[in-house]
């Protein structure tokens, strides 16, 4: 039977980093290395560390892994290395989702043509919460504690069900906050475009069917807005 | 001790430690010779105004006569103002409080016995040394032409002019680029003396037993030959023999060779040292600013908080030891000095107030060993200055915060809790992503509850936000220091507290006027 699996290829500490924050999420971890003679041994993590290079074909993984549920995160130190590595995977596994990271603007391009899903810019994402914190230091704690930290206020996406009795109704005429207790501070609609609900363009959209609103509030409020308008799709 | 020597030595203690006598002393040092101070160059100004007059009224003088008013004005005001200014140069170029208390406590502490004639004399020698640098007797010359009565002491007055070097930065720097090169011009000095000397020699021996030619003194000689090896060439006296014409052939070859090579030595004093004076005024500019953001060490993180914080009002200054690096900043547009951001010296040679200058100091270079080592060299300066830094290795994180990071940004660790957040909460996570960068023209503002807005609105109610079409998304009460989540609309609005906006950008602007407008009736 094949697993659902977080295929982590670099064994660094960004590679550990990511293991740590995901093994709630994902019951096999694999770290695929480059260098694995020397990282298996070494290995101190309590995560699988495999083997891989760069002209694999992937023969173990189609075999083992469900590639449809499972995630890839190309974090190798070399960017020409990993840009080659996400070519290589995204040319074998088009389901596949592929998180990569980057080290410069140039790159990020580079890995997002060869086909990651989703490019993590490591020195502008640095470079951002540093001058946040400088400009903004109160929007930077309460953002980063809503993100990362396991604080009372939280964010969660929430899907709109097809008996929702909002449906058919402007959004903004509906005062979510003093009702639910909830920010709603975004729309996904079904082709996944995302609009702010501060935007003018949404004054005057009717709550549909699968739409997804990213909500903002404490977790018990949260919880009694999902009963009322749908699911929680975390 | 005698009664003379305790009388000498309690009032200089006396002296020392009277604080409205030092503060005077302090203001009057300040204004004369300090020049962060914001006052001097209003002093230097009206110096210059005056040295200026006083050369006017010198010229006007020669061949008209010249009004009474005008007469003391020059005479008398001017020169008793600088005579005044020489008086407190003068009183604070050194401490005598400070030589005697000094003899004292050496003589106590070296078990002798003190001597009041001996420490009398280290202040003349003190006060001599003031007294005798160029400065100063520039300084007194200038006040020469008081005594007008005396018409060959008029002509001091152009000394007046030689004060400008004290009150204009440029001609201290024209005159200490020059000075690096004392050797080559003392070179150019010595050939120019000796072609001088022995053309002279040889135009007179040549010329002066000649009625027809106009060299008939040994000055005529030595004054053709200066004529002529400046390159000048007035023609008043020129050579009628072939002998002497020979002589002159080589000394117009000779001029050409000085006139070069002085005008090389200056220009290469001035290439050698552009950087140098290109830095000295960065710095000069640096000290004046109120405020800014020091980056230490120029890399790829430094280089995108630098383009990010470009926006804001502060300035942002670079402080990095790698040439290359402080070229990258300058290209970028920033204000980059070439100096070691882990040395206590640079600090100093730049003479900025970590304090009160400094708003924040990143530690951003791509090494633990330099950022710890770099806060560390901070903290020994300055215990409140905000220090932010980049942390590699999480293995380091307590050496940074024992060092006295206030804040540590560890980029490896935000890889997983934003990886963890893109498998979760794909979705939410670029919306915030979104919000907190700006796109789309939505953002994430927060605004500060000043005095005048919490006497004008008392309760969250009273805000008016949604007709603004602006969300108060909570806010930040300063006494708790807690966030306070879609408050209820009777929170009460203190000064200090922050507001946490969300809402198209001009929306926010138009709110945030309102807020400061509005007038409680």
């Amino acid at each position: 039977m094949k697993n659902r699996a977080a295929l982590i290829f670099g064994y660094n500490d960004y590679a550990l980093e990511i293991a740590k924050n995901i093994r709630d999420e994902y019951e096999n971890i694999y770290l695929y290395s480059l260098n694995s003679e020397q990282d298996i041994l070494k290995n101190k993590s309590g995560f699988e560390v495999k083997s891989f290079d760069l002209s694999d074909k992937w023969d173990e993984l189609n075999e083992n892994i469900d590639i449809e549920k499972s995630i890839a995160f190309c974090v190798l130190e070399d960017s020409a290395e990993n840009i080659f590595l996400t070519i290589s995977l995204r040319s074998s596994f088009d389901a596949l989702n592929i998180i990569a990271l980057s080290n410069n603007k140039q790159t990020a391009s580079k890995l997002q043509m060869a086909g990651a899903n989703k490019v993590i810019p490591l020195v502008q994402t640095t470079a951002e919460m540093i001058s946040e914190m400088l400009q903004k230091p109160i929007v930077k704690e309460v953002f980063h504690n809503i993100l990362f930290e396991s604080g009372a206020l939280k964010i969660a996406q929430v899907k709109i069900d097809e008996n929702n009795k909002y449906i058919g109704e402007a959004i903004s005429e509906i005062d979510w906050s003093s009702r639910y207790g909830v920010m709603i501070l975004a729309i996904v609609y079904e082709d996944m475009s995302s609009e702010f609900i501060y935007s003018s363009k949404i004054k005057h959209h009717i709550v549909n069917k699968d739409n997804l609103f990213i909500v903002v509030g404490y977790e018990s409020d949260i919880k009694e807005f999902e009963k009322i308008t749908g699911s929680r799709c975390d | 001790m005698n009664f003379l020597s305790r009388l000498v030595v309690n009032g200089a203690y006396f002296l020392n430690t009277s604080e409205s006598y030092q503060r005077k002393k302090r203001f009057f040092y300040d204004i004369l010779e300090n020049d962060r101070f914001q006052y001097k160059k209003y002093f230097d100004i009206f110096m210059i105004i005056l040295i200026f007059s006083s050369v006017a009224i010198l010229i006007i003088e020669v061949k008209s006569e010249m009004n009474i008013y005008l007469k003391f004005f020059n005479v008398y005001v001017i020169s008793f103002i600088f005579f005044i200014e020489y008086i407190l140069r003068f009183w604070i170029s050194s401490s005598v409080s400070e030589i005697i208390i000094y003899r004292s406590d050496h003589a106590i502490a070296l078990g002798r016995k003190f001597y009041l004639y001996k420490a009398i004399i280290s202040v003349i020698k003190a006060k001599l040394s003031f007294v005798f640098s160029i400065k100063a007797v520039i300084d007194l010359l200038a006040i020469l032409p008081f005594f007008h009565e005396l018409r060959l002491l008029r002509l001091f007055v152009l000394f007046r002019i030689f004060k400008l070097f004290r009150y204009t930065k440029s001609f201290q720097t024209f005159t200490s680029v020059l000075a690096t090169k004392k050797f080559e011009f003392f070179i150019l000095l010595m050939f120019s003396s000796v072609v001088i000397f022995v053309s002279s020699v040889l135009i007179y021996v040549m010329e002066a037993h000649n009625p027809a030619s106009p060299v008939n003194t040994f000055f005529d000689a030595v004054y053709w030959s200066i004529v002529t090896i400046s390159t000048v060439g007035y023609g008043d006296i020129v050579p009628v023999t072939t002998e002497g014409r020979v002589v002159a052939a080589f000394v117009i070859i000779a001029g050409i060779s000085v006139l070069a090579f002085t005008t090389s030595i200056i220009v290469s004093a001035f290439t050698e040292k552009i950087d140098e004076i290109i830095e000295i005024k960065t710095i000069d500019n640096i000290r004046k600013l109120k405020h800014f953001y020091l980056i230490c060490g120029y890399e790829g993180v430094a280089q995108e908080v630098a383009k990010k914080l470009k926006s804001s009002k502060i300035t942002i200054i670079v402080l990095d030891e790698d040439i290359d690096r402080i070229k990258s900043a300058k290209k970028d547009g920033l204000i980059a000095v070439n100096y070691d951001p882990g040395n206590i010296e640079s600090y100093k040679k730049i003479g900025i107030d970590l304090n009160t200058q400094v708003e924040s100091i990143l530690c951003l270079r791509e090494s633990d060993v330099e950022n710890v080592y770099t806060t560390l060299t901070v903290r020994s300066i300055s215990k409140d200055v905000n220090i932010i830094s980049l942390l590699m290795d999480d293995a380091n994180r307590n050496k940074l915060k024992f060092a006295g990071a206030n804040e540590i940004f560890y980029p490896k660790g935000l890889v997983g809790m934003i990886s963890k957040e893109l498998i979760g909460r794909p979705v939410a996570f670029e919306v915030i992503h979104a919000l907190r960068n700006d796109y789309y023209g939505v953002e994430v503002e927060e605004i500060l509850v000043d005095d005048r807005i919490s006497q004008n609105l008392v309760h969250v109610r009273e805000l008016n936000n949604v007709k603004f079409r602006v969300v108060l998304l909570g806010i930040y009460k300063k006494e708790t220091k807690r966030f306070f989540f879609n408050p209820i609309e009777g929170t009460l609005l203190e000064s200090g507290d922050y507001l946490l906006v969300i809402g198209n950008s001009a929306f926010i602007r138009e709110f945030e006027k309102h807020l400061h407008k509005k007038i409680k009736t």
